[in-house]
């Protein structure tokens, strides 16, 4: 356990260092006001379900920019030699890697609470749906950027790794949505698509409802992403 | 300490090792050199844990390095082949983030951190990022986080490469002091840096060990049938006469150049050649302007290994 904060404490501070994170988390924060804005005027509900839900969407593009390095930049500056010649698992490695990106994730997330503040001054908010929002937004992220720290170990390449994490977490999202109200597909399909659908499982989160069966979603899906980085990082020592 | 069976490795259809074996007592200083490509890198990547072996076995004091890879790992201490570190960290960050790998708790840290800056000179950029420090100095954080945690085996894949003679000298007389408390294992392409350096030299090539022993030995090795050169004032036919009937001789090259023969002589096997060379040209009463032991020299010895390589890798392929 030790080694796996030691690796993410590092991770996060070089993440500090890196200009791509500036990047992110500007755009992260203009996003989620632009988002949050949109939907803030007078007589609407005092809550961010809309920014909630737009967020969800945003860090499809977002997140991947934080993951497409974690493991790609240690093959890419030979570091990686340095990590598995130390008396550390390979699982010790890939969890420390995507706890140091939620941690910057983490960091993400708190400008935005300024916006929670903004509903506090002109509403009456409910704050039950807001604290089950961010959890909800949690868990999409962990899963996003485990995906992410997966595609991170297939190619030493940061762009490549972006690309994919994309395109990976797209499968989930965006073609399941088009496809699942395209009219050729039968309804069962359409219907088992569904429950892959990352925005359906994260709706109630937004609404305030914390049902554990979502939250069997996110974790294992988090999980069995890691665990698919866990099996590239050891494959990559036999090749 | 270190003991090494049959160690082979093929990436693909590559063979980049073949049947490696040998052992390092305890405190010994083992200089591997070999050409580029010869196997040193990988062969040591095995030994760290880094790459599996295709087939053979290696284990560090004792231990195996795939089948206890961790133990394995604590024994060692790596300066991989081309310096990797953090470019971002600070020199100290940097140790105590290797010093946390090998759970060392923080009060052990901040002594090995203070022991190994003395060490290897890095009291003074300490606090620098590494990204901002020259390749000298690098190599220097390169060799103190490989000390940190003191370990019993010390592996140095090309050390001193890409440094430049003052540091190299730095570098050496490093490895020097560290003499008898750590079991070394260095590599290089590089021969005499070996030979200032190691108690013993492992000459690999092609993916084969080639030569085994102290570098006085493989010079012994080599110096037998070491050739003479002489230059003396005489007509080259008179000189290639002269020499030709020396006992000892196996053959004699003669060139004139001006008013000089320059004569190469090359004795049969184990006769040393010199004095009576210096009898000959006595009693002819030649003027000798030079007359030394054309040291087959271990770099001769190495160039030639070198030159062998090739073959090896076209029997391979064949």
């Amino acid at each position: 356990m030790n080694h796996v904060i030691t690796i993410a404490k590092r991770e996060i501070t070089s993440l500090f260092y890196s200009p791509i994170a500036y990047v992110v988390l500007a755009l992260f924060a203009l996003g989620s006001s632009l988002i949050f804005f949109n939907a803030f005027a007078p007589s609407m509900p005092a809550s961010m379900q809309a920014t909630f839900q737009g967020l969800v969407w945003l860090m499809i593009l977002l997140l991947p920019g934080i993951s497409m390095r974690l493991i790609s930049d240690e093959f890419d500056s030979g570091t990686i030699e340095l990590l598995m010649t130390s008396p550390l698992t390979d699982t010790q490695l890939v969890l420390g890697k995507w706890l140091g990106a939620m941690g910057f994730f983490l960091t993400l997330l708190v400008p935005t609470l300024v916006l929670v503040g903004v509903i506090e001054a002109f509403g009456d908010p409910d704050y039950g749906p807001l604290l089950t929002g961010y959890i909800g937004l949690l868990l999409v992220g962990g899963f996003y950027l485990a995906i992410g720290t997966f595609a991170s170990a297939i190619s030493r390449n940061q762009i490549i790794s972006y690309m994919l994490t994309v395109f990976t977490i797209c499968l989930f999202t965006f073609v399941i949505f088009l496809l699942s109200r395209a009219s050729f597909i039968p309804l069962k399909l359409q219907q088992a698509m569904q429950f892959m659908f990352v925005n359906g499982h994260f709706e109630d989160f937004g609404k305030g409802i914390l049902d554990l069966s979502r939250v069997v979603y996110f974790v294992s899906s988090t999980a069995f992403f890691l665990f698919l980085a866990v099996k590239l990082v050891e494959s990559k020592r036999w090749r | 300490m270190i003991h090494v069976e049959n160690l082979v490795k093929w990436y693909g259809p590559t063979r980049a090792v073949h049947n490696i074996s040998f052992d390092v007592p305890e405190g010994q200083i083992v200089g591997f050199l070999g050409p580029n490509g010869a196997g040193k890198s990988t062969t040591i990547r095995m030994l760290t844990g880094y790459l599996p072996p295709t087939s053979g076995a290696a284990s560090i004091d004792g231990m195996d390095v795939t089948k206890e890879s961790e133990k394995a790992r604590r024994q060692i201490g790596y300066l991989p082949e081309s310096t990797p570190l953090y470019l971002e960290m600070r020199v100290e960050e940097f140790l105590h983030f290797r010093g946390k790998l090998m759970d060392m708790p923080r009060a052990d840290r901040v002594k090995a951190i203070d022991y190994v800056s003395d060490r290897c000179g890095l009291q003074q950029i300490r606090k620098r990022v590494i990204g901002q420090l020259s390749k000298g100095n690098r190599q220097r954080v390169g060799i103190a986080q490989a000390l940190l945690h003191d370990p019993k085996v010390l592996i140095l894949d090309e050390p001193t490469s890409g440094l430049d003679p003052v540091q190299i000298g730095a570098v050496r007389q490093l490895i020097q002091e560290l003499k008898g408390k750590h079991t070394i294992l260095l590599s290089s392409h590089i021969l005499p840096e070996v030979e200032k350096t190691a108690d013993r030299v492992i000459i690999i090539a092609g993916g084969q060990i080639k030569a085994d022993g102290s570098p006085t030995e493989l010079r012994q090795r080599v110096g037998q049938g070491a050739s003479v050169l002489v230059q003396v004032k005489a007509s080259s036919e008179s000189v290639h006469k002269a020499f030709a009937g020396v006992e000892g001789v196996q053959a004699v090259d003669v060139q004139q150049q001006g008013e000089w023969a320059k004569a190469v002589v090359q004795p049969k096997p184990g006769n040393e050649l010199r004095e009576q060379l210096g009898q000959t040209i006595l009693t002819n009463g030649w003027a000798v302007r030079e007359m030394r032991n054309e040291t087959a020299s271990l770099e001769q010895f190495f160039i030639q290994i070198t030159a062998d390589q090739s073959q090896v890798v076209e029997e391979s392929v064949a």
